[in-house]
């Protein structure tokens, strides 16, 4: 029997149409990465874009080669953007159990269109699954023994994620192999900007947090080397990769994911410098640098913050 | 407030403020155990607050360093000088006195939502509006301090009035617990069965000016 109650789409649903890449050799790639190993693509960051929301963010990181640069429209490399809404502290649902602390809920989707290739509007379970880590990350950095019976909504929308490698998706060889590395970015990049949400919020945290990627990768003309933030469309192959969040001033770690072979990466070379633990504190290194645009955010938004509220009180104004 | 030079204009959570020998961290701020070191936890102006010198314990002779939550996002500003309305919501706690409206009265308690919750802190008077609205009950026990066995909730309350109360229990899974055991406490605002605001006449009757009818409330004993 079929679903009389709501409007459903067609029931074959339908194909968006699929331009076959002209690019032919894997020297088409577009993008080569011109920055330094140890140079962040530039991030803007916003706090209190979203009136509705208690606290709102919007994260922003530039594409890794100019768009001038580029000669077609589609071409361009991929660009990161980023938007987070914070609802709450609000009630708990009636049917909910006392909670002495603050209740965390996390959601990540990407938009339909954050991607060359379309997402439903479902999440997925690598969406559950970057909200997961999100999660973990956020756990550890609130103060939820201050709000009690209540709970919090943290929702970040993907407006445009970068893929792996988009334009070269003839090569299935190859990008079967170095599959998910985009993910890393994505869910560093979700860090920073629900940390900006909550701080905006006004909700007790004992740090902020940021997220930071390290990868050791391998570049057609230079040996093995450990890149800060890598963008996957960038590098020929990249081995491993370590995405965490970090607590600077209490050098803290709320979470930490790796990927990939690092010993294979390794195997050969001798290199010393390409274990877990400088791979680990060379993220550390990239979530440090995010942190630095995260400060200058939030300083820029409580300082319009505490010059509303002043002109909101006359009384303030005097003291 | 010449005490405060030597904070940072704005802190940001987990930004250092001082020593916990020198001073007691107050809202807005967390101590870290370890290295005895008050951080901030919310984004804002730090304030000192001096104590009251008290000769007995020196131990609370130190400043409280407090950070006050900033509500409203810089996009609008406050319209209502003495509130914040905004999206976000000021947790009531036990002791908070609250505003609410009343929704239910049933023999035993009578059902309220909280609408908004004082300041405490003392820098500004006023109160915060909640956001969402607050599920919670003043039991028949809580409505007056004297003669609690002779109370009647129907007698005291009717749907719609506006009630000041405190918190006197953070409650169930649903309901915080709030008294209104107090002479300033109770009924601030009713209409009349005729639909007219009524003005207070006495600690248990207000009165409708427009038709002259008397009706019996818990009222709150006006400043």
């Amino acid at each position: 029997m079929t679903d009389r109650r709501r409007m459903n789409g067609p029931s074959g649903g339908t194909a968006p149409p699929f331009f076959a890449s002209s690019l032919t050799s894997k020297t088409a790639s577009p993008t080569q990465r011109t920055r330094a190993p140890d140079e962040l693509r530039k991030i803007f960051l916003k706090t209190g874009l979203t009136p509705s929301a208690s606290g709102s963010a919007y994260f922003e990181l530039e594409p890794s080669t100019p768009t001038a640069a580029s000669k077609s429209l589609a071409s361009k490399a991929p660009a990161l953007k980023l938007t987070c809404t914070v609802h709450g502290p609000r009630p708990l649902p009636r049917s909910a159990p006392f909670s002495p602390q603050l209740l965390l809920s996390t959601r990540i989707k990407f938009a339909p269109f954050a991607a060359r290739y379309r997402r439903g509007y479902i999440p997925d379970a690598g969406e559950r699954d970057l909200a997961a880590h999100l999660d973990t990350t956020l756990r550890g950095v609130l103060i939820s023994e201050r709000w009690p019976k209540s709970g919090v909504d943290v929702i970040i929308t993907v407006l445009e994620g970068e893929e792996d490698d988009p334009w070269n998706k003839g090569h299935l060889n190859e990008n079967e192999r170095a599959g998910g590395w985009g993910m890393m970015s994505i869910l560093a990049g979700c860090i920073t900007v629900a940390s900006a949400a909550i701080v905006d919020a006004g909700i007790d945290c004992i740090d902020l947090v940021t997220g930071g990627v390290a990868a050791i990768v391998r570049q057609p003309t230079a040996p093995l080397q450990v890149y800060l933030d890598p963008c996957p469309s960038d590098h020929e192959e990249i081995f491993a990769a370590c995405m965490i969040g970090y607590l600077q001033t209490r050098d803290e770690i709320t979470e930490l994911w790796t990927k990939g072979d690092i010993k294979a990466s390794t195997d050969g070379h001798g290199a010393n410098s390409m274990g877990f633990e400088p791979l680990v504190d060379q993220a550390m290194e990239a979530a440090v640098a995010a942190r630095l645009v995260l400060i200058e955010a939030i300083k820029e938004s409580t300082g319009m913050k505490v010059q509303t509220s002043r002109i909101g009180h006359p009384k303030n104004a005097a003291s | 407030m010449a005490a405060t030079t030597s904070l940072p204009p704005l802190a940001y959570p987990g930004l250092p403020l001082g020593s916990s020998t020198a001073y007691i961290p107050g809202p807005g701020t967390h101590l870290d155990a370890p290295t005895s070191t008050i951080h901030a936890s919310l984004a804002g102006r730090p304030t000192l607050t001096p104590s009251i010198p008290n000769p007995k314990k020196p131990e609370t002779s130190k400043p409280t360093i407090s950070i006050r939550r900033l509500l409203p996002s810089p996009t609008h500003a406050p319209t209502i000088p003495s509130a914040n309305v905004s999206n976000t919501n000021t947790l009531p706690r036990v002791g908070s006195v609250v505003l609410c409206r009343v929704v239910r009265v049933r023999t035993r308690q009578v059902d309220v939502v909280i609408l908004a919750v004082a300041r405490e802190d003392g820098e500004e008077e006023g109160e915060d509006v909640c956001g969402d609205e607050w599920q919670a009950v003043v039991r028949k026990e809580d409505v007056r301090a004297t003669e609690k066995e002779k109370v009647v909730c129907g007698e005291g309350f009717r749907v719609g009035d506006v009630v000041r109360g405190v918190v006197i229990s953070l409650g169930d899974q649903s309901n915080y617990y709030l008294s209104t055991a107090r002479n300033e406490l109770g009924v601030m605002m009713a209409k009349s069965e005729a639909g007219n605001t009524m003005v207070p006449i006495s600690w248990k009757e207000f009165k409708d000016p427009v038709t002259g009818k008397r009706e019996s409330r818990k009222v709150a004993k006006p400043f």
